[in-house]
């Protein structure tokens, strides 16, 4: 026989009591496995999401905007530069050198009419290529075609289509100063939650008439079909070759999306930490009190030559099963909690993160073996002589 | 005071007895200790001006008022006397379970309150055994491994010494049992055997009868004499029945060796 099975006789004696320890050990282990796997599964959802579309590339003029103050008074801000693309430069993007990477190069203008009574943001494109990056997109109706002399055809947005009344076939009349265009609605574009939602979409040539922007386009979108391809070289080439203008990649975009995903987990994750130095509090209290029931076994160790060591030791062993039974159990948990949360959260399946067990383990065993120390100094402060005469 | 404590030391003559669990020794707890009493002549304990103060609240109580004694190699020795005379305080302080104030305790002439916690704590593992009233056995643990505690922590190796004990008590049968399947009697013997096991030249009895009827403390009493000789055994009683089976009767008075 030896120490450690002293120490799981023991255990085995007391589960009742000690499962409470092993069940804020649970709590904790289980909440940062949560934490961590679901957050992984977003972060990788994400990246995934933006190499499904491509690893889009936004190109749009680059506008300096100065605020305008007089003394100490602000009276509003000076935008300075050209705010469209001239859509005869756009086949100017094909010389960049990674030009063979650009599946798609979709041009789009973006202004504001009016529809009946209402406003509304009106977004030019060309049919063929915009189908090409937002496959996606549920249609009642049908997608807009190439624009036909004697009909216009639109698609309006979910939060339009509603207030409006409009449908597939109705009749629309768009008009901004003295311009106006007769169209029929061609489909309506179920909610993707962006900003479609609240657009009428129209041919690019169409929308440059009514806005009176023959020739010129608001920004480009830009899909590089590849795998790992140099997003952000390309973005440089591009400006590169386009003066003035702004290349924005996806990528940047969902390093925005990243930062929020992560102060989301870094919330999370301190309340993880609090759990688990509450955990490690529970255990120091549950042990804590277990070594006041064992004062007598402590005294009879020591008389029959048990060193301060070996109590010490025993107790440490006793603090990091509880963590590491428990680390085990909360892996589970917070695996199976995760798999029922994350799809919920951010709509994504995680995995099991088999890699992180050892790491989870490691910092419950470290919890209970830091929740021993004050129980050990208790120890060490028994008097054998006093507790074996009380008793 | 005395220059020989144990000349002042009341001595009773040992009465006769019956060994019911056995006339000679089965294996010697050591060597080189006289297998018969009269060769007894070497002094192993010397107790020398021993005090102990405890502390209660703002109040500081003397128990022990310059205890000086002196127990040979191989001899069974009571100590009896009232409650809070210091009997087991003398005792624990022997067994270095607790120290002294003042004074010194020599174990072959070697001054073991000098000693250092971990000097100690091998001297509890190889050099004193105890015994105490309420038995002390560990509840979770069968009868073998409760014999076994010391060998664990002084990290010996098991050669047949467990066994050897607990056939020695008589409950080789019982091994495999737990305190609270054992008879009051049985746990005795079991504490007896974790106290002989690692074959100490002390064995220390605090009451050891204390919490069993007379005919099973009289089966102890003897278990424990015929353990004398091969260890020395110091016995805290009330009994004078019991303690007549000692070699010696040594009484304490309010924390002095009564004369």
């Amino acid at each position: 026989m030896r120490l450690h099975m002293l120490v799981l006789k023991d255990i085995s004696r007391r589960k009742t009591k000690l499962g409470f320890a092993v069940l804020s050990v649970v709590i904790a282990a289980a909440a940062i496995v949560a934490v961590v796997t679901t957050f992984s599964a977003a972060t990788e959802g994400l990246y995934e999401e933006s190499n499904k579309f491509g690893a889009n590339i936004i190109v749009r003029p680059e506008v300096t905007t100065i605020p305008l103050v007089a003394g100490s008074t602000s009276i509003g801000s000076l935008s300075m530069g050209e705010n469209y693309i001239e859509e005869s430069e756009i086949p100017k993007i094909y010389t960049i050198k990674n030009n063979s990477n650009l599946a798609v190069v979709a041009p789009r203008l973006y202004g504001v009419a009016e529809l009946g009574n209402s406003s509304v943001v009106i977004m030019g494109v060309d049919p063929e290529k915009e189908k090409n990056l937002k496959s996606w997109w549920e249609v009642q109706g049908h997608w807009i075609t190439a624009e036909t002399p004697e009909k216009t055809e639109v698609m309006v947005g979910s939060d339009i289509a509603g207030p409006l009344g409009l449908k597939e076939g109705s009749p629309i009349t768009l008009s901004q100063g003295n311009l106006s265009i007769d169209a029929v609605v061609a489909g309506v574009i179920e909610s993707t939650g962006g900003n479609e939602d609240g657009y009428v979409i129209l041919p690019l040539a169409a929308s440059q008439y009514l806005l009176s922007k023959e020739g010129k386009v608001s920004s480009l979108e830009v899909r590089a079909l590849c795998n790992d391809c140099p997003v952000e070289e390309m973005s440089r080439q591009i400006e590169g070759v386009f003066p003035g203008l702004e290349a924005r990649s996806m990528s940047q975009i969902v390093d925005t999306e990243m930062a929020v995903v992560e102060h989301t987990q870094s919330s999370a994750m301190a309340v993880s930490i609090i759990t688990l130095l509450v955990s490690t509090l529970t255990v120091a209290s549950t042990m804590l009190a277990s070594v006041n029931e064992k004062l007598k076994e402590i005294g009879i160790m020591r008389a029959v030559g048990a060193s301060n060591a070996q109590v010490v030791s025993m107790l440490f062993f006793e603090g990091a099963i509880i963590g590491i039974i428990g680390g085990g159990i909360g892996f589970a948990i917070g695996t199976a909690a995760s798999s029922i949360a994350a799809p919920m959260l951010v709509s994504v399946s995680p995995s099991p993160m088999w890699e992180i067990l050892p790491l989870v383990a490691g910092i419950c065993i470290l919890t209970g073996m830091v929740a021993s120390v004050i129980p050990a100094k208790r120890a060490l402060g028994i008097d054998p002589a006093e507790v074996l005469r009380s008793v | 005071m005395s220059d020989n404590p144990v000349s002042n030391s009341p001595v009773l003559e040992n009465p006769v007895l019956e060994n019911p669990v056995s006339e000679k020794p089965e294996f010697s707890v050591n060597p080189e200790m006289p297998a018969n009493p009269e060769d007894l002549s070497t002094n192993l304990i010397q107790v020398k001006d021993v005090t102990k103060k405890y502390r209660l609240g703002h109040n500081e109580v003397e128990v022990l008022h310059g205890i000086n004694l002196e127990i040979k190699d191989g001899e069974f020795v009571s100590i009896m006397g009232q409650s809070g005379s210091g009997k087991t305080t003398l005792m624990n302080i022997i067994g270095m379970l607790d120290r002294p104030t003042g004074g010194s305790i020599l174990i072959k002439d070697i001054d073991i309150t000098k000693k250092s916690q971990k000097e100690l704590v091998e001297f509890r593992r190889r050099t004193v055994g105890f015994v105490f009233q309420q038995f002390h056995l560990i509840p979770s643990l069968t009868a073998y491994e409760n014999v076994a505690l010391p060998l664990v922590f002084a990290g010996d190796k098991d050669d047949g010494a467990v066994a050897s004990a607990l056939e020695r008590v008589g409950l080789a049968h019982r091994m495999h049992h737990k305190p609270v399947e054992l008879s009051g009697g049985e746990q005795q013997r079991v504490a007896i055997a974790r106290a002989v096991v690692m074959k100490p030249k002390i064995l220390l009895a605090d009451e050891p009868t204390g919490a069993l009827d007379a005919n099973t403390g009289s089966m102890i009493i003897s278990l424990l004499k015929s353990l004398a000789g091969e260890v020395t055994v110091i016995m805290v009683t009330h009994n004078k029945e019991l303690a007549a089976y000692s070699d010696r009767i040594v009484y304490l008075k309010d924390g002095n060796v009564a004369v």
